[in-house]
């Protein structure tokens, strides 16, 4: 399908965009309002057609992909799970932005970068209370991930986020979250695993 | 470091996905056209690696490549070596070039010998070291053996000089440091070798220089027994070389 056609689709209601790209891609840029769901030949299909199932109602499923191999194999993977995918936009955002269309987009931030100009930032730290012991980023927030659509709403709309995990994955999907709820935020690229071998400070 | 071996048992050929674990770019090494380039896609989107190049280490002669049809889908380079006469757009390598994936760096050594192109890859992981941690050989050094020297060009004179290359550049490779780990494009029965061709897809540059039969022998001695151990040549091997030069697969 066509850019236009895939926004059109995406604004119906119960109609629902499934990014299936990797997570690092979706948080450079998605459209607006698509859920990343990066595909994995193993262990994909199944949870995926299950959530898809579990909403109660009969939604229509479009996959978004950057290239068409990608899109056919998750696109098979949930026919297999008796999930009906009514479109495929296999175009990925080059597509979609030559189309005039905006993303949403997370910027990535090195963890040099946020060191030097950690004032700036309100780090926020998404990993489970276990993993802090290991130590945190100078005056970071714990919010676990579980946690943050319950917390977000209390969060200042006017400061800069940083959101940091172990090794940056959950972080990533933080972040877009945080961005599609229009805060201002980044990904701290490689998270705490490269903080801590950078040598850069922390709290124990 | 993101690393991943993928093979064809049948003709004992293996190629890379390797990549940079915190970007995710990366490289693939000798696709084959055996696995097809779909297979090539779904494994990379499976270990997260963002493929920015592919390359191959010299223009093979036994099997078919995927390497152009795979660039040519993602709109990466085709990384070659600049001495091969591929016949389509690629980009050329030289020996000492630097290719980067985030932190991961590849280096380009021309070990020729096997074919006038062969390419071995230096592999660094710049977030652990600076020192190589594993090369990618393809003919050059096996585990076991060297790479045959008569499937470029069949004329007596031209072998005798291929198998003096392939000593020489045997003999670079084993510059390295005992611990790199060493991954050649081939193993087991695969016709490119000898008879002495080990089934491990892998080993050290020390174990080698301990083990392999090769590395001990001066280079008279070394081309006379490449030249005597030379299996039966791979079935339709110079139309392979050939269809892989134009580019088709």
């Amino acid at each position: 399908m066509t850019a236009a056609e895939l926004k059109d689709f995406s604004e119906a209601a119960d109609h629902v965009v499934i990014d299936v790209r990797q997570g690092r891609s979706f948080t450079e840029g998605h459209m607006p309002g698509a859920l990343s769901a990066p595909y994995r030949q193993q262990g994909w299909s199944i949870p995926v057609a299950n959530w898809i199932k579990q909403q109660g109602r009969d939604l229509a499923i479009a996959i978004f992909a950057d290239n068409a191999i990608v899109a056919n194999a998750a696109s098979e993977g949930l026919r297999a799970q008796g999930v009906t995918v009514a479109a495929i936009f296999d175009g990925g955002t080059a597509a979609w932005q030559a189309a005039g269309f905006p993303t949403v987009s997370v910027k990535a931030i090195t963890v040099d970068e946020l060191a030097k100009c950690l004032d700036d930032w309100t780090v926020i730290d998404v990993r489970e209370p276990y993993e802090l012991r290991s130590g945190v980023v100078p005056g970071a927030k714990a919010i676990p991930l579980g946690h943050l659509e319950r917390e977000a709403p209390e969060l200042p709309k006017d400061k800069r986020y940083a959101v940091i995990c172990a090794s940056g994955n959950r972080s990533q999907s933080a972040a877009s979250y945080l961005a599609e709820e229009g805060f201002h935020v980044a990904n701290v690229v490689g998270g705490m695993s490269l903080w801590i071998g950078g040598g850069h400070p922390v709290d124990r | 470091m993101i690393w991943q071996t993928l093979q064809n048992p049948e003709l004992g050929c293996s190629s890379y996905i390797i990549g940079d674990e915190v970007t995710g770019q990366g490289l693939v090494v000798d696709p084959l056209g055996a696995l097809g380039v779909d297979h090539y896609v779904l494994a990379a989107q499976d270990l997260g690696v963002d493929i920015r190049m592919v390359v191959e280490t010299h223009v093979h002669a036994d099997h078919a490549s995927s390497a152009r049809a795979l660039a040519a889908l993602l709109g990466v380079p085709h990384g070659i070596s600049h001495a091969a006469p591929a016949r389509f757009d690629h980009q050329d390598l030289k020996d000492q070039e630097d290719l980067t994936f985030g932190m991961l760096s590849v280096t380009v050594w021309e070990t020729p010998g096997h074919t006038p192109d062969s390419l071995s890859f230096v592999v660094r992981d710049l977030r652990r070291s600076r020192a190589p941690w594993a090369v990618l050989t393809g003919d050059s050094l096996f585990v076991g053996d060297v790479g045959r020297p008569d499937l470029a060009d069949a004329d007596d004179q031209a072998i005798r000089q291929a198998a003096q290359k392939q000593h020489d550049s045997v003999h670079r490779l084993l510059t390295l440091s005992d611990g790199v780990e060493l991954w050649p494009a081939h193993y087991g029965s695969s016709p490119c070798g000898g008879i002495f061709m080990n089934k491990s897809p892998h080993s050290t540059i020390g174990f080698e220089r301990q083990a392999n039969p090769f590395v001990s022998m001066d280079e008279e001695t070394f081309v006379d027994q490449t030249l005597r151990l030379l299996k039966p040549p791979p079935e339709d091997a110079a139309l392979l070389r050939q269809n892989n030069l134009a580019g088709i697969s």
